[in-house]
């Protein structure tokens, strides 16, 4: 069983290796009454990690729906490892900003959830459950419901259950933008940790400028209205990441590039005034 | 507050608990009396047919073990009983259609609206009518009676399931069926438990009117039949069992509510 996925991942990286996992071309969104981005090209590798950062409303969620098949572009198009993207992927997991947790399921029947759609048997779904709880450091509260844990925790359960399938892709759109400051922190080098452990491609929204730099392997900045992609900051810090990168000049020159090509826009749109 | 002042304030509500103002002490004592205000009135006042506490008491083993009231009872809960099982099959198969469907929903909301917000009474005669006078008319009327607001809660349930549940759903590629078994239903749990709760009572009351109205075997006949024959006190049994199997009603939603909706309240 598990060497027939190492294998069958394998062969899917090496074909892959000449086309990116993910490619967006000229992709454009409009909603009935305002289009959100327009010409967006990005071609994102295998184990590649690109942060996604831009004002609030520039369409970052839209974009990680569009990637996840969950909304359709209306131009442009969208290919994941060589193939048009036409509806939700099997390979492909997404961890939300309002987690998203069923609150009638425990931790463990939301981090089964996907195992289950994806008719995993009950043994099967029992192991990969267990371990990916372990991994996330939520053992020990397996039978708790949502309510009963804090934010921080909710959001390693979303965590677990998307690397459950063990998704080729993530996506995550603001992951720890609902969680306090010094959780955010925590739950930031476990994700990096975790990552390490198991590299996938990943596309990160984010609003926080230090958590772009720390963890994407390029930075997209999104602007405009409809929004584009302004800039993309190739991030040349080591991995792995860990607490020791904040402290590096480099983090610091990166970040101060990153803010000031955001702030003024974010100025200018401050002081805007609405015609 | 100091601490100590606070701890013993808490002593003293305790202490208080047990004395002769706690609520379940009062709750006995109120009850006591007003059986006693009843039986009072009743002796110095009433004719002597009519029901009191100590009749009640009287009779109340000789009726509750009388073959013909059990099979009375019976008759009626069993029809309560599965009235309420169809108007709950299918008030939330419509309702969660209406929820769901917009077109379905336009087609169908005025109607059941007005279906119910028509007294159940008053189409009485016309079920009588159509179903004849005997069981048929019966289930007819509690299912007319529980159906409607069962329906117009599941609605509003499956309309009120949060968009991000059914998202999430959509992202780990669940099948229509599993989004219904998986996300609407127990979304939508809590509005179906109310509605099944408003639709029992209203079920309750259109079987024993239903009774009256066509005189059927059953404990509503039963009141009536023992009422008119001037057997109050037996009647009066016949009112408890119903007053019963409403509390017992109360019991299950509560129940049911704490069982399957400890998520409900917090989120
Ligand atoms: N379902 C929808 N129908 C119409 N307009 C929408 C819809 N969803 C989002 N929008 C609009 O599209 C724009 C982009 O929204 P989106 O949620 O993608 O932005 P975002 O970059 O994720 O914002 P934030 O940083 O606040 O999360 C916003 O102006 C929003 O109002
Ligand atoms: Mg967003």
């Amino acid at each position: 069983m598990r060497a027939a996925t190492e294998t069958k991942s394998e062969r899917i990286s090496a074909s892959a290796e000449a086309q990116p996992r993910i490619r967006i071309s000229r992709a454009g969104m409009r909603y009935d009454a305002a289009q959100v981005f327009r010409d967006i090209d990005l071609d994102i590798g295998n184990r590649e990690v690109v942060a996604i950062i831009g004002p609030s409303g520039c369409g970052k969620t839209t974009l990680l729906r569009c990637i996840d098949g969950l909304l359709p572009l209306t131009s442009g198009e969208l290919r994941l490892e060589g193939e048009p993207v036409r509806g939700p992927r099997e390979g492909v997991a997404m961890v939300f900003q309002h987690f998203g947790l069923f609150p009638w399921k425990t931790v463990a029947q939301n981090v089964a959830y996907g195992l289950k759609l994806a008719g995993r048997g009950a043994d099967a779904i029992a192991a990969k459950v267990a371990e990916c709880i372990e991994l996330v450091g939520l053992a020990g509260f397996e039978h708790y419901y949502p309510w009963q844990i804090s934010g921080g925790m909710q959001q390693r359960c979303g965590l677990a259950r998307a690397l459950a399938v063990e998704p080729r892709v993530l996506l995550m759109d603001e992951p720890f933008g609902a969680v306090d400051a010094q959780t955010r922190e925590i739950l930031q080098f476990e994700l990096l940790k975790i990552w390490e452990m198991r590299p996938t491609t990943m596309v990160f929204v984010t609003h926080s400028i230090e958590e772009a730099v720390l963890m994407g392997d390029r930075i997209v900045v999104l602007k405009g209205r409809p929004s584009t992609v302004h800039e993309v900051v190739e991030v040349d810090l080591p991995r792995p990441r860990e607490r020791r990168t904040l402290t590096l000049p480099r983090f610091a020159q990166l970040r101060e590039h990153v803010w000031s090509t955001l702030m003024a826009e974010a100025l200018r749109a401050e002081y805007e005034v609405r015609k | 507050m100091s601490e100590a002042g606070a701890g013993a304030l808490q002593a003293t509500s305790r202490r208080r608990r047990l004395a002769i103002d706690s609520p379940v002490v009062l709750k006995a004592i109120a009850g006591v009396l007003l059986l006693a205000l009843w039986e009072g009135v009743v002796r110095a006042w009433a004719p002597a047919y009519v029901a009191r506490p100590t009749g009640i008491a009287r009779v109340f083993a000789a009726v509750i073990t009388d073959p013909q009231f059990v099979a009375a009872a019976g008759a009626t809960l069993g029809a309560v009983a599965l009235g309420l099982t169809i108007s709950l099959v299918a008030g939330t198969a419509v309702g969660f259609a209406m929820g769901r469907i917009a077109p379905v929903e336009w087609s169908l909301r005025y109607y059941v609206n007005s279906l119910f917000a028509t007294p159940m009474v008053a189409i009485l005669p016309l079920l009588a009518l159509w179903f004849g006078y005997n069981g048929d008319t019966r289930l007819a009327v509690v299912v007319f009676a529980s159906f409607f607001s069962i329906a117009i809660n599941a609605a509003d349930g499956a309309r009120s399931v949060p968009a991000e549940f059914l998202e999430v759903a959509r992202a780990f590629r669940a099948r229509p069926l599993g989004m219904l078994f998986e996300v609407i239903v127990p979304a939508s749990l809590p509005y179906l438990i109310a509605g099944l709760r408003l639709g029992a009572g209203r079920a309750l009351v259109g079987a024993v009117v239903a009774e009256y109205f066509v005189s059927i075997p059953g404990l509503g006949y039963y009141i009536l039949y023992n009422s008119r024959t001037f057997r109050h006190d037996e009647a009066f049994v016949g009112v408890l069992v119903l007053v019963t199997t409403g509390v017992g009603f109360e019991a299950i939603t509560r129940w049911l509510t704490r069982r399957f909706l400890p998520w409900h309240r917090r989120t």
